[in-house]
């Protein structure tokens, strides 16, 4: 992985690091303080992309957590839990209203290139007001101190101590549709292709693999659709009239019939993923939706909601092709060296 | 001998069709599959040379392919030495050409031929350009010559120059030594057709197969529109067509072209007015050599080109002043052309790690350099000099009629060209006898029954391929040459099998896009002027003179081509969607069916079927 997201962090969450930093400050170098999932939004703000606004609970403040536990503490510590506080309501102010946001830890050893675990750390939806936020984010600390987690970072010989979690906190988009792109095709690995996985309602459905999304192919190169399979797509997820809980709705048979997305989304995924490889590197998982916040439910827009470096690199080992383009040509002719990967 | 899977129908097994029997005694013995070599024939690969010859092969038409048997096939196995090949064999099955290629694969003999492979064909591609502007020459030189050859009917008296020059030798003389210079001559250009083809196909095809390495989801028809030359002379024709549209339109003689229906009713008119004369002089001179443009592959005598039947020009001439009319700018958007060219390599080079660009544009350059011959040859060749020479055979079949030894010029098209010799002979022995000999009447007779059983033979489908297909395909000429390949076996294999009609058909996606319409079968050139604005054109294959129909279709399907066919370029060109290789299509799709042509997948899907005739079961 290039650039951005993949750097090895020289900095080390301490209890005297910041326990609430602002997104767009979230760099790989940080990566073992806000964690990779900060880290790759905090890219996609730096890339200019259309952002859901947040800030992040720093590995930090989980540290001084769990020390706070250690030593019996009991509930969130008042210093973290004022500042969490503080940061929703700026949040809150910034977009004039009691902002819904979903809650996600953001993990150090998550999204890292050569360690996905990704989905072993939790996701809250539909939360809202400084008490319940503040007792999120605990239960995503006490999730990270789970028996399951701690075994599996033992397994990746990892130990509890140095690592930590974040919290992201990100106002919430209603998506009327959302899904996943790869920029690179995830089974052959052809760079050329957009592979883009889209389904009505929140991302949860197609991240979760509870539905199987509509399914496009774009060629970077062209422009061109060049493939579209029909997913089926018989529910989604939708957040209730108040933002506080989502709700599971039927799809009606017309809408399953017909595609979750058209062709000016595609171009405008296509775009927001050559944009994305072009700030931060190739080789992308992108999670996007097509929605409205609460704050701001004027109109529907696209978001990018987070992103990743592919962790596996699917491609079968191309030609090599050394030498002159004739030495090339006349070892393909003399049947000594047949391109075709596989062969 | 059963057929189990993945076999298609035995050559041997294949039924003569009833009133077509004795078929064989028009074609020599060697390209029938006989006893002697049926263990070997009945258990390789034989598949139908849709591409040139999609109609059965008339008995003088096949010089062509016998042609390239000795010229291409010694190219292959003497000249290069191709490590992996040799030559590729021919047959013919009731009436139809099918093509066999043979590989080596033993390695001793592999290593033993690759030294002088690398050595001959490396000099070839170093020196490419040099040797490519002496084969303009070379082919140029060899037209000229063929244009210098003619056939006069023998006169009733010798003529007196003759004897006042002390010749020695007479006008029959002439005659023979003529036809045997005219059958030099053509075998001349086989040579050349196949000097500098399968090296730079060659290339290409190692630019393709990179391409796909790095991009399995590349498709070949955006590997061909980096590649292919812009400004090539195989467009020249049509280009030449518009600009005379548009000096019609200049000079106010539109509305004569677009007025009369039968070019010569045209001509007269355009005689009439001083600026017709001056547009029908712009006409002459374009006509030598952009006029000698075949209506199909070149590979046989009775598709004329524009030089000998105007009608089609002269119906796009009329399309064109229209558009001229209506403000339409007809001339090629080169630059367009040569910068969305650059755009498409140039992304695919962005996609690209850096220790990989090198080669990408290494053998994008190589291919670029030596694509010009591919495309063309194909007007030196088989437009140009096969028009001149089809045109000559006629001429010597004129005389033949004087001679009383055929009922008309095209009998000698029924006749193989050595028995042509045998005919010529016999016409100059009866001319020295000065008594008819018995030829005069068997041959006629022969013809005679000759084109009774072609008749039966043209209403025959053959199948796309027989015998025992190899695993893979991957003898460099019959892939890069005949567009066949793993995959086309595959499908083709697949077809036979299918009996459910509501199967889709499936093809090579050859050009972008997506178009339904009626679908219009079309077999042969004369047939066009029934298609229908914005119809799906389906045929069995292309020829570049029929781009002019390209301004009118919806979307094209042919049965054979590959991605660089001619439908393939011109629908391209044209921006309409293209499936071609479909192998069967002129077969299961009917005048009247409603179709999707999926020309970014290759899938023609039926979205409507006419009634079809009842099949009767003996």
């Amino acid at each position: 992985m290039e650039a951005d997201l993949a750097e090895r962090s020289a900095v080390s969450p301490s209890p005297k690091a910041p326990v609430v930093l602002a997104t767009e400050e979230c760099t790989a170098e940080l990566v073992t303080v806000v964690g990779g999932k900060a880290v790759g939004l905090g890219s996609l703000i730096r890339s200019g992309q259309n952002v859901p606004a947040s800030f992040v609970v720093s590995a930090s403040a989980y540290l001084g957590y769990a020390a706070w536990r250690n030593d019996g503490g009991e509930g969130v510590p008042a210093e973290l839990a004022d500042e969490i506080v503080l940061a929703y309501q700026q949040l809150c102010q910034r977009q004039q209203s009691e902002v819904v946001v979903a809650v996600r830890s953001s993990a150090t050893v998550e999204d890292s290139s050569d360690s996905s675990c990704a989905g072993q750390f939790s996701t809250y939806l539909g939360v809202s007001g400084d008490t319940d936020v503040v007792g999120t984010v605990e239960r995503c600390w006490l999730s990270a101190l789970a028996p399951h987690v701690s075994a599996y970072r033992e397994a990746r010989q990892l130990s509890a101590e140095d690592q930590g979690i974040a919290v992201v906190v990100q106002e919430l988009v209603d998506a009327q549709t959302a899904g996943v792109m790869f920029t690179r095709h995830p089974r052959t690995g052809d760079r050329s292709l957009v592979v883009v996985e889209a389904s009505y309602g929140l991302g949860e459905a197609v991240v979760g693999g509870e539905v199987i999304p509509d399914l496009f192919e774009l060629n970077k190169v062209t422009g061109r659709v060049q493939e579209r399979v029909l997913g089926s797509k018989p529910f989604e997820h939708r957040l209730s009239a108040d933002g506080r809980a989502v709700e599971t709705e039927a799809v009606d048979p017309d809408r399953q019939r017909a595609w979750s997305i058209g062709d000016e989304t595609l171009e405008a995924l296509l775009e927001m993923a050559r944009q994305l490889e072009s700030s931060i590197g190739r080789g992308l998982d992108i999670e996007w939706a097509i929605g409205s916040t609460r704050s701001d439910s004027s109109g529907s827009e696209l978001f990018a909601l987070q992103v990743r470096p592919i962790t596996v690199d699917r491609r079968s080992a191309p030609l090599v092709a050394s030498g002159s383009p004739v030495d090339i040509v006349l070892r393909r002719l003399g049947g000594g060296h047949h391109p075709h990967h596989g062969e | 001998m059963s057929e189990g899977r993945g076999m298609f129908r035995n050559p041997y097994d294949i039924e003569t069709p009833a009133g077509a029997d004795g078929w064989e005694s028009m074609y020599p013995g060697y390209f029938i599959f006989g006893d002697e070599l049926r263990d070997r024939d009945e258990s390789k690969l034989w598949f139908f040379d849709q591409m040139h010859n999609p109609e059965p092969v008339y008995p003088f038409d096949l010089m062509m392919p016998e042609s390239w048997l000795v010229s291409l096939n010694q190219y292959t196995t003497r000249v290069w030495r191709l490590p992996t090949a040799l030559g590729i064999e021919q047959r013919i099955v009731n009436g139809y050409l099918y093509l066999s290629p043979n590989v080596i694969e033993d390695p001793t003999a592999i290593a033993e031929r690759a030294p002088t492979f690398d050595r001959r064909a490396r000099h070839y591609f170093e020196n490419w350009d040099e040797i490519y502007a002496n084969w303009v020459e070379k082919a140029t030189t060899c037209i000229e010559a063929l244009k210098q050859i003619s056939f006069q009917p023998l006169a009733e008296v010798e003529p007196e120059a003759t004897v006042l020059e002390h010749r020695g030798t007479t006008t029959a003389f002439d005659l023979l030594t003529s036809y045997s210079r005219l059958l030099e001559n053509a075998h001349e250009m086989a040579y050349f057709h196949f000097e500098m083809l399968n090296l730079a196909y060659g290339a290409y095809l190692t630019f393709l197969e990179f391409c796909r390495s790095h991009f399995p989801a590349i498709t070949d028809d955006l590997v061909a529109r980096m590649v292919a030359g812009i400004d090539v002379i195989l467009y020249r024709p049509d280009a030449e067509l518009r600009r005379l549209a548009g000096r019609a339109v200049e000079l106010g003689v539109g509305d004569v072209l677009k007025g009369h229906e039968e070019p010569a009713e045209i001509v007269a008119a355009l005689e009439g007015s001083a600026a017709g004369k001056e547009w029908l002089e712009d006409l002459e001179q374009v006509k030598d050599p952009w006029f000698y443009y075949s209506t199909g592959a070149g590979y046989c005598h009775a598709n004329r080109a524009w030089i000998d039947d105007l009608r089609p020009p002269f119906s796009a001439l009329r399309d064109y002043v229209a558009r001229v009319e209506r403000g339409e700018d007809l001339a090629r958007p080169i630059a367009h052309l040569r910068a969305e060219r650059e755009r498409l390599a140039d992304g695919y080079r962005d996609l690209l790690d850096d220790d990989e660009a090198p080669a990408f544009d290494s053998l994008l350059a190589l291919s670029r350099q030596v694509f010009p011959f591919v495309e063309n040859h194909n007007f030196y060749v088989e437009h140009w000099h096969h028009s001149i020479f089809f045109n000559k055979v006629r001429e010597l079949g004129e005389v033949l009629v004087a001679a009383g030894m055929l009922e008309q010029s095209d009998d000698i098209y029924f006749l193989h060209r050595y028995e042509v010799y045998a005919v010529l002979y016999e016409a100059e022995a009866a001319w020295a006898l000065g008594v008819p000999t018995r030829g005069q009447l068997t041959w006629r007779a022969e013809i005679a029954r000759r084109r009774r059983i072609y008749s039966v033979l043209e209403t025959w489908s053959p199948p796309p391929a027989l015998g025992v297909p190899p695993e893979k395909v991957t003898e460099p000429i019959t892939v890069t040459l005949f567009g066949i390949n793993n995959e086309t076996i595959n499908r083709w294999l697949a077809a036979e099998s299918a009996s459910d009609a509501d199967d889709d058909l499936r093809g090579l996606a050859a050009s972008p896009g997506v178009a339904e319409g009626v679908a219009r079968v079309v077999h042969r050139v004369e047939e066009l002027d029934a298609l229908e604005d914005g119809e799906i054109l389906v045929c069995p294959l292309t020829a570049p003179s029929w781009s002019i129909v390209f301004a009118r279709i919806g979307a094209a399907v042919s049965d054979g081509g590959g991605i660089m066919s001619h439908a393939a370029i011109v629908s391209r060109e044209y921006e309409l969607p293209a499936v071609v290789a479909t192998g069967i299509g002129t077969q299961l799709v009917m005048t009247g069916d409603r179709l999707r042509v999926d020309g970014n997948t290759g899938v023609v899907t039926w979205l409507s079927r006419v009634e079809r005739p009842a099949v009767t079961v003996p």
